[in-house]
């Protein structure tokens, strides 16, 4: 009697565990594709979000843009970009709004660029465009994998690492070199799919030397409405 | 009862040593005070801050003299109560702990709270050491350590633009400025901590006005916050300025009231009734932002215009702070000779004021022109007159706010004028800062750059362009060295106006 009254209370004990254990842990993430493809999609339906890009490493006199930072409603935005011109650093404004490409440097008021001069400076549209924009690359990346939890400007997300072809980087920033493939981690939130950070990484820039390109974002789904601003 | 002294307790050869160990720690500091005004553009770079945003670049200055006023007042009253070295120990850790922050900062925000940080650190070394120096000597010994100590501070304020430049302009790069800041403190703090430990120095319990430090630093670092331009393209002043500027009155006016009241005041608020004595504080101040206005904008100007590199534009500057010694030596002098302050003050100050009038004449081609057939040119004239000057008005300034004080006063007396040179530097640059960028926003208004592209006259038009906009950048230039000459020669009337003769010698 007694054994068999020990067996039972261990039995009740394994299964209060597990049932402690499984509402202590929550449902299991979604795998690494499903995240890539749930986060793509709920970044191109926001109606806004902030974001800063940073430029690290190697980055040669072919490619002007170190970092930008601004708000975004796709394929509209507001940016402030730091371009390096020799040893220093430049800031220009620009905005993309009802498909035309406005421009602001240190001096005089806005000017309207043409694609030729927008090509010359740095063409931001292409970083959020839904065809060939980043959130789009983040489906077109292979051999998914997903890290343990982190915390990205203190919420939970899951890194999920895999590569993307060089050509498909290189529709996001032409001055991107377009041959092998690159390495590409996202910080996906879940519960929920907010992308907080997106890191690339490769010999982007150069044959031969490493760089970086990490995305930021905050203010998901704050309201981003960007009008074409006054000329000169 | 006469209490013997603690110095006879010392032998004299560790009398040395620890006024040389502390003395180094301070010259270090000192030298940190204004070294930055060389490296502002790399340091702006290495936060990713672009070279036409310079406004991003006053906190990393104002940062530093907030700090050093904040404590400057009661870091005497401190080491009274917990010991000078025990005192230097700390706030040498604090400037090595604000070095390593500024060396290693990824972004401004932790820049700006480096240099507070040794600002904070090195500003109560200043008072920590002189207290030592006249712990160690007697009465009649001590004249001659405390000028020593003095001119270490004053040494190492002129060479550290000149320091920041060359180590800027070296291979190491602007971070080696703080980070030799790092083992040279670890050194001093190893030499000194069998005393430190030892722990046998007199302490005394003094009351620190505590209140009145808060609501003094409280004022300053909102009228700081009000006259910082952060969008100089909309307005030359702070968005908030139209608050915290009224605020920063109502610290001051508590402050006042507060002063009046306590025990144990961080300055004889009463003392505002002589003549003498506020004109000489606010001719300090005003002395005191005539040279901050130099210290910065030079060195800028000579990036910006002259296509110099960090190690050119601190030569450049060091034409100006080479005046400024010889300009002091000069000053007493003459004030003893002529047995006037105001005479020599007011000739000091309208010296600095003709030269920053000079300089408000320059352009392209002012740094080519020989003097005379001499080996400098007419800019290095220049530059050595607006310092000379500078240094001209000290001593009788200095001497005139001293005697107006009584000998009871007369430590507080001489941390009140470090404080005012300090809040005019301070004030000064800030609204200085914003007031010329703004001006220069406002030039360029309608000067549109020329675009690439199919743009066949690119080349030419971008000639064009960059010509117009260093024409907008002197203009600017000149806008704010015709400011500080006026302040400079308001200054001057000011001196002639209030402060009384030498007095006849006499022992106390």
């Amino acid at each position: 009697m007694r054994a068999a009254g020990a067996s039972r209370s261990r039995t009740v004990c394994a299964g209060l565990a597990v049932i402690v254990g499984l509402v202590a842990c929550g449902p299991p993430p979604p795998d690494a594709a499903t995240l890539l493809i749930r986060s793509s999609d709920h970044m191109l339906h926001l109606k806004g979000f902030h974001f800063q890009m940073q430029i690290t490493g190697f980055t040669g006199p072919g490619e002007p843009v170190q970092s930008a930072q601004g708000d975004a409603h796709p394929p509209d935005l507001h940016a402030r970009v730091n371009l390096k011109e020799g040893t220093i650093l430049l800031e220009v404004e620009v905005v993309f709004a009802a498909d035309r490409v406005y421009l602001k440097s240190f001096t005089g008021g806005w000017q309207q660029l043409t694609d030729a001069q927008v090509g010359e400076f740095f063409d931001a549209r292409t970083l959020f465009d839904p065809q060939t924009g980043l959130f789009a690359a983040m489906r077109d990346t292979t051999s998914p994998t997903r890290g343990n939890s982190e915390k990205i400007a203190e919420h939970d997300t899951y890194p999920v690492a895999g590569q993307v072809s060089a050509a498909r980087m290189h529709q996001l920033l032409t001055l991107i070199r377009d041959q092998g493939t690159y390495q590409a981690t996202y910080w996906i939130e879940s519960p929920g799919s907010n992308l907080w950070r997106a890191r690339l990484t490769g010999d982007l820039f150069d044959a031969s030397t490493a760089a970086t390109i990490t995305f930021d974002f905050s203010n998901h789904d704050h309201p981003v409405s960007v009008t074409p601003p006054p000329l000169g | 009862m006469i209490t013997p002294f603690r110095s006879l307790r010392r032998r004299s050869a560790n009398r040395s040593v620890l006024l040389a160990l502390t003395g180094a720690g301070l010259f270090l500091a000192s030298l940190d005070a204004y070294v930055v005004v060389t490296a502002l553009l790399p340091m702006l770079k290495s936060v990713n801050i672009a070279v036409n945003r310079p406004e991003q670049a006053t906190p990393i200055i104002t940062g530093f003299l907030l700090g050093y006023l904040a404590v400057m007042p009661i870091a005497g009253g401190l080491s009274d109560r917990f010991g000078r070295l025990r005192l230097f120990g700390a706030c040498l850790a604090l400037f090595a702990f604000g070095s390593f922050l500024t060396a290693t900062a990824p972004s401004l925000s932790q820049l700006v709270t480096g240099r507070v940080l040794q600002g904070a650190g090195g500003g109560a070394l200043v008072p920590a050491v002189l207290a030592l120096a006249a712990d160690l000597y007697p009465a009649g010994d001590r004249s001659p350590v405390l000028g020593a100590v003095s001119a270490l501070q004053e040494i190492g304020s002129v060479l550290g633009p000149l320091w920041g430049g060359l180590i800027t302009a070296s291979s190491f790069g602007w971070t080696w400025i703080f980070w030799i800041n790092i083992p040279f403190a670890a050194l001093l703090f190893w030499g000194l901590w069998p005393e430190i430990r030892a722990g046998g120095e007199p302490r005394r319990e003094t009351r620190l006005d505590w209140l009145g430090v808060l609501l003094a630093t409280a004022g300053l670092a909102l009228l700081t916050l009000a006259l910082y331009a952060a969008n100089p393209e909309q307005s030359p002043v702070g968005e908030g300025f139209f608050w915290q500027a009224p605020l920063a009155l109502v610290c001051f006016a508590l402050f006042v009231w507060h002063e009046h009241r306590t025990s144990h005041p961080l300055i004889n608020v009463r003392r505002f009734r002589d003549s003498s004595f506020t004109g000489s504080a606010l001719t300090n101040a005003i002395a005191g932002a005539g040279l901050m206005v130099a210290l910065v904008y030079i060195p800028v100007l000579a990036n910006a215009v002259f296509s110099m590199n960090a190690s050119g534009a601190a030569l450049l500057l060091f034409r100006l702070m080479l005046g400024i010694p010889i300009g002091a030596l000069l000053g007493g002098w003459l004030a003893q000779r002529l047995r006037s302050y105001r005479l020599v003050a007011a000739l000091g100050l309208v010296l600095a004021g003709i030269g920053f009038l000079m300089l408000s004449g320059w352009n392209e081609g002012s740094l080519k022109p020989h003097l005379l057939g001499l080996p400098f040119t007419v800019a290095d004239g220049e530059l050595f007159l607006t310092g000379l000057g500078l240094g001209i008005e000290i001593a009788p300034v200095s001497a005139a706010l001293l005697d107006a004080v009584g000998e009871a006063e007369r430590g507080a007396g001489a941390s009140f004028l470090i404080i005012m040179r300090l809040v005019g530097m301070l004030v000064g640059f800030s609204l200085v800062a914003g007031f010329g960028l703004w001006e220069f926003h406002r030039a360029t208004a309608h000067l549109l750059p020329p675009l690439p592209g199919l743009n066949p006259n690119f080349a030419t038009q971008f000639a064009i362009y960059t010509l117009k906009v260093k024409g907008a950048i002197f203009d600017e230039y000149h806008l704010i060295f015709r400011a500080t000459a006026i302040a400079l020669f308001i200054g001057a009337l000011l001196a002639a106006a209030t402060l009384r003769p030498l007095p006849r010698p006499r022992w106390q």
